[in-house]
């Protein structure tokens, strides 16, 4: 049990690693802020809840840990914290960059001004 | 095998991944072109560093990493929601 619950967080650290990665190098090439929104949901859920919920997993199933319930449950009040918190802060950027008018809006579609017109 | 030493063979494949996103985050930090794309870059950068510190807190066998995540985590939500606030109507206030 303490096995599958340690190769279960390990895998879980991996593919935190690798999304955190991607995340980054979206965050860097990706040309326009309202794109790069999509890299930084990629950064952190992807490369920061689920290598924290992995850590606590981890610790769990560890046996040469000293404090491994303090480690596994602190991991997992972190990623809620980080799940919570991370789409809410996103969003009111988006929304400051928005009505700030600091970022170049340029819709492909716009259909709210289409009805307009046509009204 | 032990658990242990499996543990530290992770660690030599996982670190240099979150080193290279932290440098990559910190150049977009640098160099963003407009303030809430640094905003954005050190959001992503703080909650990375606190997925970090709780691999640490295993690496060193130390619970006392694990307060700094969760402290680094909501302060990351604090300069989202000042900024976004001070943008929108140019005060920082209730």
């Amino acid at each position: 049990m303490n096995e599958v619950l340690f190769y279960i967080g390990a895998i879980m650290i991996i593919i935190g690693g690798i999304c955190d990665l991607f995340g980054a190098l979206g965050l860097l090439k990706f040309p326009n802020f309202y794109i790069r929104l999509h890299a930084a949901t990629v950064g952190t859920i992807g490369g920061a809840v689920v290598p924290l919920f992995g850590v606590g997993f981890l610790a769990l199933g560890a046996d040469f840990l000293p404090h491994k319930y303090a480690i596994a449950g602190a991991s997992f009040v972190t990623g809620i914290i980080v799940l919570l918190a991370a789409p809410a802060g996103a969003h009111a950027l988006a929304y400051a960059a928005h009505k700030a008018k600091i970022v170049k809006w340029q819709p492909k579609v716009d259909h709210l001004a289409e009805v307009r017109e046509n009204d | 095998m032990s658990l242990e030493s499996e543990f530290f063979l992770l660690m030599k494949f996982v670190i240099p991944l979150y080193l290279l996103a932290f440098v990559i985050y910190a150049i977009r930090a640098f160099k963003g072109p407009t303030i809430v794309d640094i905003i954005l870059a050190v959001d992503c950068m703080s909650f990375d560093i606190a997925a970090f510190m709780a691999i640490l807190a295993v690496y060193f066998k130390s619970a006392f990493l694990i307060s700094g995540a969760i402290t680094l985590a909501l302060w990351a939500y604090l300069l989202d929601i000042y900024i976004a606030k001070h943008l929108v109507s140019k005060e920082v206030g209730a």
